[in-house]
């Protein structure tokens, strides 16, 4: 009993408290879906869960790190997935002898010349890699480029206006999708073909696993590059522009570097999400949720902190599912009246950010200040230096 | 009239009031509201649901959709605004704080268009609303009254502003918060009062916007950006920069969808959200701070009191 | 009729002000004086309830006042004059003292206006006048006569003499000594102008880095020469042994 209690008082003033606890919740909510529901919906969970941790994560580069209001997240995830949705399968199709011009996305052609190409993924290792690695570059080329081609009149504004028109931005390419036919099929989704065809049943795990690994991959990278240099000159940035400046700090750059890593990153994830559904529907990259959604994980984990997105995005996540899920047997009362409970999700979403903003306006996780290096790497450095 | 003029005559006066609505609350409150989305969907609402259950003129519900907007105005206020402004808090945690509202209101008309369909048999997610408006001087009566309502409403707005004392003291406020509270002037009284009237000129303004657009349960989500965009315009410094910039973003979608289309065909039909927005920027381009850094507009802004800090 | 006892404050997590005590007794002229940055404005901040008080208590007329919202504080016969923006730059002369006398009733507000107008008879001429259109000394009249528009018991001054010429910064100077004498208001100002406001103060603090370093009357402050000259930048009159006194004040020699 006595090391139990020792135990839980070692836990409690441990500094990861926090996520120590957010996770045992995290882990405990995932069993219980186990058991009432099985492996698929924890298999889904995990997938949104990945692509959404990419996209927050992003959000959070350019949000908390550097201070750019980002109402356009949708922009950079939509120009991912229309790169992957357009892109790959035509040079596929033009390989193949096959029509690859403004026809191959009209719905006859696509639907016809789409599983040509699959077939020919299906029996090929290589050539599936390649077509997933090609995919992947692609988006984020494509992102990067949105990135700096957003960044170039949006950079000189402020806050609110910086905001809005990063909004209008976002909205305006949702409509070019949807419009414009030789692109992704406007209102008749595309498919995509699909390089995970050669794992046959085993594909949905598959590419849960690849997502995620991919999402680890970009935690990874941006909590190398928060913690590095030009980390420390983004939130110098973010914490104060005109003294920034005056420290030598180019401020247009760093933030036109912060918007393109942080749209190339959306952008992979916007192209990982389609590979995923197979489809690319423009209009269902709404800003609701390509940019409010991650909003929300955001504000829930806290803002500037890399750990606490992963964390908050897996919490509403499984929130989410569990609506969808439970909604005939939790929300009959609702059913009763004639109403879907699937509108819950955004009385919960709502909820949750009015929530965080009163009581907890720091977000689960707080932003650490934490030193460049640890203090063995400066002891090192020291002991070398004599 | 042509068509193009009638609707787009009422849909900017809608637009307009939405686009006030934004800039007094953000001269008054430093919050941009994203709740004005709501709101107005909600105007849209009350007045569709008068007319499909009771009965008459949209016109006669203006007063109760005024009312509704206030109050959740005033909930608003009550709930989430007042204890982020005590706490200071900064511009882009007041945005959110309004989002989540939406989403919490947005969720709320849902389910009400969902309740809807249940009990009464209605169709409320696809709603043409002119089709209850009636013949005057051979044009939709919305083409006059509303402009006419909408101006009516904007005077008395000016007249409180400029006679009363309260009006006085809320310029006050947003002039020199500070110097307003040690006058004795309760600026919690002030920011209560420009919520209730910035949410009864958005749920006006949405149900504007309903007589010459579908109504359906995302509109306000939908026609968002536009009012931001009018807000935009309109520099965010005074009330009349952010009606007339809500007014010509109105103007320009529906003039320049027409005249477009009418020298490269319909498609551009599809991409009529992007003419306004395009203009938006264009204008943010050449005057970062809106219309308001045009000097001519500089000289109307004064009229109701500058943003918060501007003058020494 | 005001007592701060042992307070600290600041603004968000920045502590300004440490254990701070001060009394300002009835119907006296109180200075606070102080290089930059000890806090002067902090401490008038604090007592309306603008900055954050972290501990201890403020005391007007015997009951704790931490805590209280700004407009409240007005309504209980506090007034306070801010050194920037202490005039509605977009509202007329007129309008500027009627905001300035909100609770009043209309009748009582226009009264009383009339009579600051007759008090300060510049403001008389350019009544209908954007309060923004004024020039610095007519803006600080203004400010002034604002401060008087809800008969307070209490003012607080912020540095009235700030970024005015010598001479109409002396004028303001008569006026605040003038309400003490003829209106008798208990007042506390606060003075980078140190050596006037000393010569028309009764009793006199001097804060550095938000501590107290002197307590007691205003003309001893004066000779005192060490402080004098290390925080106030005054030439020490240094009183009996070579009896310049306070008749021949040095020129140039204020810190501004």
């Amino acid at each position: 009993m006595i090391t139990v209690n020792s135990l839980g008082n070692k836990l409690k003033n441990s500094i990861y408290f926090r996520e120590i606890l957010i996770s045992a919740i995290i882990i405990a909510l995932l069993l219980f879906l186990f058991i009432r529901s099985g492996l698929p919906i924890i298999l889904t969970i995990f997938i949104e869960f990945a692509v959404f941790a990419i996209i927050t994560m992003s959000l959070n580069l350019e949000v908390g790190y550097t201070g750019i209001s980002q109402f356009g997240r949708v922009a950079a995830v939509i120009v991912g997935a229309f790169a992957v949705g357009s892109i790959p399968g035509r040079l596929m199709a033009m390989l193949m002898g096959l029509p690859y011009g403004v026809e191959y996305a009209s719905d006859t052609v696509n639907f016809t010349v789409v599983p040509q190409i699959n077939e020919l993924l299906v029996n090929s290792w290589l050539l599936s890699l390649g077509f997933l690695l090609m995919c992947v570059i692609l988006a984020g080329v494509f992102g990067a480029a949105i990135g700096w081609l957003i960044s170039r009149p949006a950079i000189r504004l402020k806050e609110a206006y910086l905001g809005i028109s990063l909004l209008a931005f976002g909205d305006f390419f949702m409509w070019v999708g949807h419009n414009w036919k030789g692109l992704v099929g406007g209102s008749v989704p595309v498919y995509v073909p699909d390089p995970f065809r050669i794992f046959a049943v085993d594909r949905f795990t598959v590419i849960v696993l690849f997502i995620f690994v991919v999402a680890f991959l970009v935690y990874l990278y941006l909590n190398k590059l928060t913690k590095s240099p030009f980390g420390r000159n983004l939130r110098m940035v973010r914490d104060n522009d005109v003294s920034a400046a005056a420290a030598g700090i180019n401020v247009v750059r760093v933030r036109t570097q912060s918007l393109v890593i942080g749209s190339a990153l959306a952008a992979i994830a916007g192209g990982l999400y389609v590979i995923y559904t197979g489809t690319v529907a423009a209009i269902g990259f709404t800003r609701l949720t390509f940019t409010f959604w991650p909003w929300a994980f955001m504000m829930l984990g806290g803002i500037g902190s890399n750990i606490g997105m992963l964390l908050g995005v897996f919490l509403l996540t499984i929130l989410r599912t569990m609506i969808v899920i439970f909604r005939s047997q939790w929300f009959g009362f609702l059913l009763n009246v004639g109403i879907d409970p699937l509108w819950l999700e955004f009385t919960l979403m709502g909820a949750v950010i009015i929530i965080v903003i009163l009581f907890l306006p720091h977000g689960l996780v707080p932003e650490r200040v934490e030193p460049m290096l640890s203090a063995n790497r400066v002891r090192k450095i020291m002991a070398r230096r004599q | 009239m042509a068509p193009w003029m009638s609707s787009g005559l009422i849909y900017a006066s809608g637009l307009a009031l939405t686009a006030g609505s934004v800039t007094l609350l953000y001269i008054v409150t430093r919050t941009f509201n994203f709740a004005v989305a709501s709101l107005a969907t909600i105007g849209f609402y009350v007045t569709y649901t008068g007319v499909a259950l009771f009965g008459g003129l949209p016109y006669q519900y203006y007063p109760a959709v005024v009312i509704v907007g206030a109050i959740l105005g005033a909930i608003c206020y009550y709930g989430l605004n007042k204890h982020l402004l005590r706490r200071q808090a900064a511009e882009i945690t007041l945005m959110m704080s309004t989002l989540g509202y939406d989403l919490v209101l947005l969720s709320f008309i849902q389910m009400y268009a969902d309740f809807l369909t249940h009990s009464y048999r209605l169709f409320p997610r696809r709603v043409t609303m002119n089709i209850y408006d009636f013949e005057l001087f051979g044009e939709k009566a919305a083409v006059i009254i509303l402009p006419i309502i909408a101006v009516v409403f904007l005077t008395g707005l000016h007249i409180f502003l400029k006679k009363t004392k309260f009006g006085v003291a809320m310029r006050a406020t947003i002039e020199n918060p500070v110097l307003a509270g040690a006058s004795g002037i309760n600026s919690d009284r002030i920011y209560l009062v420009s919520w209730i009237i910035s949410g009864g000129m958005a749920a006006l303004g949405g149900s504007f916007m309903a007589m010459a657009m579908t109504g359906t349960p995302v509109m306000g989500m939908y026609a968002i950006p536009l009012m931001f965009a009018g807000a935009i315009l309109g520099g965010l410094g005074s009330l009349y920069g952010g009606i007339l910039g809500g007014f010509v973003i109105g103007m320009t979608e529906y003039a320049g969808v027409f005249a477009l289309s009418q020298r490269f065909g319909p498609w551009v039909l599809g991409y009529r959200m992007g003419i306004p927005l395009l203009l938006m920027v264009i204008t943010l381009l050449v005057f970062p701070r809106g219309l308001a850094g045009i000097p001519l507009f500089k000289l109307l802004g004064s009229l109701v009191g500058k943003k918060r800090g501007a003058s020494a | 009729m005001l007592k701060v006892k042992n307070l600290n404050s600041g603004y968000g997590k920045l502590q300004v002000l440490y254990d701070l005590n001060i009394q300002v007794p009835d119907k006296g002229l109180t200075v606070v004086v102080g290089p930059n940055g000890a806090g002067k404005t902090t401490l008038l901040c604090s007592i309306m309830g603008i900055a954050r008080v972290f501990s201890g208590e403020v005391l007007f007329e015997g009951s704790s006042i931490v805590g209280e919202l700004t407009h409240n504080l007005a309504k209980k016969g506090i007034s306070y004059v801010p050194q920037m923006g202490n005039v509605f730059a977009e509202l007329t002369v007129m309008d500027n003292l009627h905001m300035a006398g909100y609770m009043l009733s209309k009748e009582e507000a226009k009264d009383k206006a009339a009579q600051m107008t007759e008090i300060f008879p510049v403001l008389k001429k350019f009544i209908h006048r954007k309060a923004g259109t004024l020039s610095g000394g007519e803006r600080r009249m203004l400010a002034i006569a604002m401060g008087l528009m809800k008969n307070p018991k209490l003012m607080l001054l912020d540095e009235l003499s700030t970024d005015l010429a010598p001479i109409i910064a002396e004028r303001v100077m008569m006026e605040v000594s003038r309400m003490r004498d003829e209106l008798g208001i208990t007042i506390l100002m606060v003075e980078q102008m140190a050596k006037r406001a000393l010569e028309i103060g009764d009793t006199a603090y001097l804060l550095v880095s938000g501590e107290v370093r002197y307590t007691g009357k205003a003309d001893d402050l004066l000779h005192e020469p060490e402080l004098c000259s290390m925080y106030l930048g005054i030439k020490p009159v240094t009183g009996k042994e070579e009896n310049f006194g306070l008749s021949v004040p040095e020129e140039g020699s204020e810190d501004s």
